[in-house]
């Protein structure tokens, strides 16, 4: 069993259901570590005051906020938790929302929860009163030393409840923040159409398992051939063309998936 | 306007639109710098040689990866970069899917996809591909590289503009077996589930964002002006661990009557 990053309640209500926090995706990127590309050596990162030059010993080092130009205010650790101060290790819901008004845009980490000892019949319970309405609870909970907004929904088939800590409203940019060119003309009928045609014959089912970091794979088999004493090329990319023929090129694509809108046999869709 | 972080080809079919990435969400967080406790003299990383202690500049650093135990294989920058998709200024649609299959978990960082050119072609195929795409309800999928790294991107449409959102790899969602979840066994009582129900009713309203403002950054921004003013700030008292509740349909019958005000 993987190691929990937070344990605490979900609390509605005069309810708490205590739980465990675990991160719900893994980093599978590859990391490597710095080297001195003359002598192979490591590299160490050391905090140096630039108006001498020396490194600064750890407990030389505070947290500053820049409140103007040079002016800074120090503030310690427990300072910065006491802007916090929960009354209990809790999220607490403040609200139910129907599931389908939340725009994923406001997810940002995600977190799977599972019931301490004790608390599986109250889990259930709330995964199975989400379930039938339609709901997701949204609370708040400090993690760490901050309070996060967090919407907490049931997920799969497996009766789970998952925990997406969401951005604040105003940290969504908006379309109206961003200068979008206008076409003078609108699409013709004829260019939605063999659009539309043109999606429908790409369109599949979503299934994620068709997908993997290729990138992952490629640094990989970078590494395995550098082993090897291989020679490494490498090569600009190029940006292509903009259609300006849009009704040419939308045929050209309906030829090429087939015409007919369906794809061809053999697509790479079919393809793992 | 926010910057672009990228400026590129989006590609569907034959068609190809110039795009530039921004992205759909800010940080707004109260960040801090590491300062000298005595000089208040701003901190800067210096990337030191293990071997000599002497500073190393940015291109005389390789990055190491080890392939079996105490055997490194040491990558260039440009070496690295040839691992890049050669496609890495076209984000390619593959497929469309429809937008409800997609499991959010996936989703990481929203950017929004916008024209990169004036021309009357390209702004007119952005639209066409954001009206058709809306009428059907279906998100594309494709694949974009950002500094390096491939990610697999679920773009669809948000206030008439195309938002496209990274997604994690389904390799990387973790599993949730091994989570000893109490599954269909621990079934509730019908009369739990009843009394739960209508509690997420009567606490029920429509989403609107605004109402969750992020406290911490307001609270956080009064901590520092009171440090500024020279008050003391007090420890936080350590918060309560809470129990599960003894008796689930007492506790729901308490909460009812409670948010009904009886």
């Amino acid at each position: 069993m993987p190691r929990s990053i937070w344990n605490g309640a979900i609390a509605f209500g005069a309810v708490t259901v205590p739980v465990k926090v675990f991160g719900a995706l893994e980093d599978r990127a590859i990391h490597f570590s710095e080297v001195h590309l003359a002598d192979g050596g490591g590299i160490a990162h050391q905090l140096v005051d630039p108006t001498t030059g020396d490194e600064v010993p750890r407990d030389k080092v505070v947290k500053g906020y820049e409140v103007s130009p040079g002016k800074w205010v120090v503030v310690t650790n427990d300072e910065i938790k006491a802007a916090d101060q929960p009354r209990r290790k809790a999220v607490e819901v403040e609200d139910f929302v129907p599931g389908d008004q939340i725009d994923p845009v406001f997810y940002d980490k995600a977190y799977n929860l599972a019931p301490q000892d004790g608390a599986e019949r109250g889990y259930a319970l709330l995964v199975a009163a989400l379930e039938k309405t339609g709901q997701v609870a949204i609370g708040r909970v400090v993690l760490r030393t901050k309070e996060q907004v967090v919407a907490v929904r049931p997920a799969g088939d497996d009766g789970l409840l998952r925990m997406h800590t969401m951005h604040a409203s105003d940290e969504i940019v908006s379309g109206d923040d961003l200068d979008v060119p206008t076409p003078k003309k609108k699409p013709a009928k004829r260019e939605v159409e063999m659009a539309g045609k043109l999606v429908e014959g790409l369109a599949t089912d979503f299934d994620p398992d068709r997908f993997h970091d290729t990138y992952r794979e490629r640094v990989l088999e970078l590494v395995k051939r550098k082993a090897k004493g291989e020679e490494i090329e490498v090569k600009e990319p190029e940006r292509p063309e903009p259609s300006d023929d849009l009704l040419a090129a939308l045929q050209a694509s309906l030829d090429a998936v087939g015409g007919d809108g369906k794809p061809k046999s053999g697509s790479r869709k079919k393809k793992r | 306007m926010p910057r672009s972080l990228w400026r590129g080809s989006l590609s569907f079919g034959l068609v190809n639109v110039p795009v530039a990435l921004v992205s759909a969400v800010r940080d707004l967080d109260v960040h801090f710098h590491q300062l000298h406790a005595d000089t208040h003299a701003r901190l800067e990383v210096r990337r030191v040689c293990k071997k000599g202690g002497h500073e190393v500049p940015y291109e005389e650093i390789g990055y190491g990866y080890e392939i079996e135990k105490g055997k490194q294989v040491v990558l260039t920058q440009q070496e690295l970069d040839a691992a890049q998709p050669e496609k890495t200024r076209t984000i390619d649609i593959t497929e469309f899917v429809d937008v409800d299959q997609i499991d959010p978990v996936l989703y990481d960082h929203p950017y929004f996809l916008i024209p990169d050119d004036t021309g009357e072609g390209p702004a007119r195929a952005y639209r066409l591909l954001v009206e058709v795409m809306e009428q059907q309800g279906r998100a594309a999928l494709g694949t974009l590289v950002l500094r390096t790294k491939e990610h697999l991107v679920a773009i669809l449409v948000r206030e008439g503009l195309l938002q496209a959102t990274t997604m994690a790899f389904p390799d990387e969602v973790r599993p949730v077996s091994d989570l000893d979840l109490p599954g269909k066994d621990a079934k509730p009582k019908p009369k739990e589930l009843q009394n739960a129900v209508a509690l997420v009713e009567e606490l029920s309203r429509d989403f609107e964002p605004e109402r969750y403002k992020d406290r911490h950054r307001e609270r956080l921004l009064e901590i520092i002006e009171r440090k500024r003013k020279g008050q003391t700030i007090e420890a936080p008292a350590e918060p309560e661990t809470p129990q599960a509740v003894p008796d689930l349909l007492e506790a729901l019958e308490r909460s009812l009557a409670e948010v009904r005000g009886s």
